[in-house]
């Protein structure tokens, strides 16, 4: 917070500044030119981010055929088919059905996250037990490993417990705390709680768990809404676990379920594509704008100490 | 959907087992069950897992077919699954690396080598003949499906090499469709066609950025392009002649930078060129990419290279296929059975899988007008039609990008000749030595 308002404090005090009437005018219009050239330099970068977004939503008007010959903006013939055709979903299974089951595997996958990830850096962070150096430096260690090496020995793990073509694959890794980024973010959060409160609480005869509910978990709300945004993110748009794991159609989630309209052995339907990829986009829109400010306090606090 | 045949298939289950199945057995009739009763136990209740690459409308193909299949074989539940094609292949390498590879597979012809060398699939050698019906499958058909010896796969259907033309475009620009001819006639036919379309239309791609047109100019020597032991059968200078004659082509074909525009559709999609040599299934793909506009496509043979050399072949556009971990291997030899053989499966699928390899099941089939043009072009060219190329070397797939690379390089200018083909021998050393 203090990085805020330190340039607030300048502002008031340049405008406050006393002297000849014509220097804090000349600066207010070097201002304005600045803020102008600012905006424009901004603007443009903002459209030529947001054109892909806008392209693949006109397009979502464009019937199949007018891909090919009409790459621009704006549809030609435009239509409501690709909306209607992909809400009926794909192989007997409506569309809402993909959009549940993303929803199931992204919330499972949050509340896992959080959970077993601030427990784990509770623990790291707070009680000396044997061997929590090796163990920390273990867990460092598998930000390290490639997700590639571990696919096919998980694989063969969840095979063998006959847990393939359900959610467990993707879900229970979750709960037990191998997302080693959260844990290392939210260790470094709760280092930086003065550990007076704990003690605080100790002496009112608090254990750990008393300790963790009541003190920590509060204070490191930041660090938890974080872990959060960022799973749901990742976990609605992995396409690699579910790919691998999920064998019935009707249990696939929403990205393995785009690509099925995009064959590219026979014909391609790039209008649904173009649709449902647009659908699957909004409610991840919509949760990063809900939570925008909350994931910039929570990584902005994390780089200040005390 | 899904769901509710498996409920279903549970419900006959229970029925059976109860000596109440006066209904089920009355509409799935007796002559399914004794057939399978030469095998194995009808009654014994089996899954299995059949995965296949396609889109929803092949997804609703195959879940008519299974539920055909069922009212033969009540006992078989299939669980089917289906992804597009390079995902389909993506999860397969999982699975086979972690031994869960589905029972009964669509399978690719590139990938058949791969799998059947490292023993993931099952020798259907003692289901020939007997389960699987082998008289509607010609021999030539048959042997597509043979690696080392072993039979691994049987191809649903076949494809061949031919050219498309799209006779709206040269009726536009008041040229006739391709007579047939040599290389040079048709580069000349695509000239016409350039000059009249004034640099809106083009009379087709540049074909020396396929590796299949390469092929069957080696062929009409006699030569395949690797060997029964996967060695490679053609030397740089046979390449760099072959590309060489791109840069006459080039000149009068649409330009790369063109291409790339309208990437991933061709520009025989975009209806910018009215020919492009490729397999004869595409014309469905086309015909949808086109739009509505267009109605049919003209189909003729490749160029000649060699007056009556047999340099054409067919190819399976998809072949079935079973792991070797299945644990009810008669099951799913049925299975592929009806999947190959059955006129059943023949009208549900048509052509969506590629012309029918199995007489039986071409004669279930009812051809749409494109189904009917691809039978009739397949019997045109008989007389071209050789044997078909050894199984694929593994990693032939990445040879064949490498070579439309190398080709779109060659386009852009940034390549000389003799670059590319120093380039193509490297990946062709690290793909075969791998």
């Amino acid at each position: 917070m203090t990085t805020f308002e330190a340039p607030r404090v300048e502002v008031v005090e340049n405008a406050l500044e006393p002297g000849s009437s014509t220097q804090p005018r000349r600066r207010v219009k070097r201002r304005t030119i600045n803020t102008v050239i600012w905006f424009v330099v901004l603007l443009a970068f903002t459209a030529i981010v947001l054109y892909p977004l806008l392209w693949l939503f006109l397009s979502t008007f464009k019937p199949s055929s007018e891909f090919a010959q009409n790459p621009g903006l704006i549809p030609e013939n435009p239509t409501f088919d690709n909306y209607t055709k992909v809400v009926e979903g794909i192989a007997g299974t409506p569309l809402w059905r993909f959009f549940a089951n993303s929803f199931f595997i992204a919330i499972m996958a949050v509340v896992g996250t959080v959970l077993s990830s601030a427990l784990a850096a509770y623990a790291f962070a707070r009680i000396k037990f044997r061997g929590v150096g090796v163990l920390f430096a273990a867990m460092i260690g598998t930000l390290l490993l490639p997700f590639h090496v571990i696919i096919i020995p998980q694989y063969v793990l969840f095979n063998k417990l006959e847990l393939v073509d359900t959610y467990w694959p993707l879900i229970l890794p979750k709960f037990l705390a191998t997302e080693a980024f959260f844990v290392f973010l939210i260790v470094q959060f709760i280092r930086n709680i003065p550990r007076d409160m704990d003690e605080a609480a100790r002496i009112d005869g608090a254990g750990h768990i008393r300790i963790f509910f009541s003190i920590i978990l509060p204070l490191i709300k930041p660090a938890l809404i974080t872990s959060a945004i960022f799973t749901f993110i990742w976990t609605w748009n992995d396409f690699l676990g579910p790919l691998l794991y999920i064998n019935s159609p009707e249990k696939y989630p929403l990205p393995i379920a785009l690509r099925l309209y995009n064959d590219a052995t026979s014909t391609s339907d790039y209008g649904a594509t173009a649709a449902v990829s647009f659908l699957a986009l909004v409610p991840i829109l919509i949760f990063f704008i809900v939570f925008q400010r909350f994931l910039v306090a929570g990584v902005a606090t994390q780089g200040l100490k005390g | 959907m899904f769901n509710i045949r498996k409920r279903r298939m549970a419900a006959a289950a229970a029925a059976i087992a109860a000596s109440a199945a006066l209904v089920l057995t009355g509409c799935s009739g007796g002559s399914g069950g004794e057939e399978a009763a030469a095998t194995y136990d009808p009654d014994e209740k089996v899954t299995l897992n059949l995965a296949f690459w396609g889109n929803d409308v092949r997804a609703a193909l195959y879940d008519e077919a299974i539920a055909a299949f069922n009212e033969e074989y009540p006992n078989i539940t299939v669980n089917s699954s289906f992804l597009g094609f390079p995902e389909f292949w993506e999860k397969r390498q999982t699975e086979a690396a972690g031994g869960g590879l589905p029972d009964v597979m669509q399978f690719d012809y590139s990938y058949l080598r791969q799998y059947s060398e490292n023993g993931l699939l099952l020798d259907l050698e003692p289901y020939l003949g007997n389960i699987i019906d082998t008289e509607p499958l010609a021999e030539n058909i048959l042997q597509i499906g043979v690696v080392d010896g072993e039979t691994t796969g049987i191809p649903t259907s076949t494809n061949a090499w031919g050219l498309f033309t799209n006779p709206k475009l040269l009726e536009q620009v008041g040229v006739e469709e391709f007579e047939g001819g040599d290389w040079q006639d048709y580069s000349d036919w695509m000239a016409e066609v350039s000059e009249a379309g004034g640099g809106a239309l083009w009379g087709g791609t540049d074909y020396t950025g396929r590796i299949q047109n390469f092929e069957i100019q080696q062929r009409a020597k006699g030569e395949d392009l690797f060997t029964e032991d996967g060695e490679p059968n053609f030397t740089e200078k046979d390449l760099a002649a072959f590309w060489e004659q791109g840069e006459d082509v080039r000149a009068n074909t649409i330009p790369q930078q063109r291409l790339e525009e309208i990437y991933p559709v061709s520009g025989f999609d975009a209806a910018l060129t009215t020919s492009e040599l490729t397999w004869d299934n595409f014309g469905a793909g086309y015909l949808g990419n086109l739009g509505e506009g267009y109605t049919e496509l003209g189909l003729v043979a490749p160029p000649v290279t060699e007056e009556g050399a047999k340099d054409l072949y067919l190819k399976p556009s998809m072949l079935h296929s079973i792991a070797s971990t299945t644990k009810h291997p008669e099951a799913a030899a049925t299975l592929v059975n009806f999947l190959v053989n059955s006129p059943e499966a023949g009208a549900i699928f048509g052509t969506n899988r590629g012309l029918p390899a199995s007489k039986t099941m071409l004669e279930g089939a009812e051809l749409d007008p494109l189904g009917q043009q691809i039978s009739d072009y397949e019997d045109s060219i008989a007389d071209r039609l050789g044997d078909a190329p050894p199984v694929p070397i593994v990693g032939y797939g990445s040879l064949e990008e490498k070579f439309r690379q190398l080709g779109q390089e060659l386009g852009f200018g940034t390549l000389t000749v003799d670059e590319a083909v120093e380039q193509f021998f490297n990946e062709m050393d690290v793909v075969l030595n791998q």
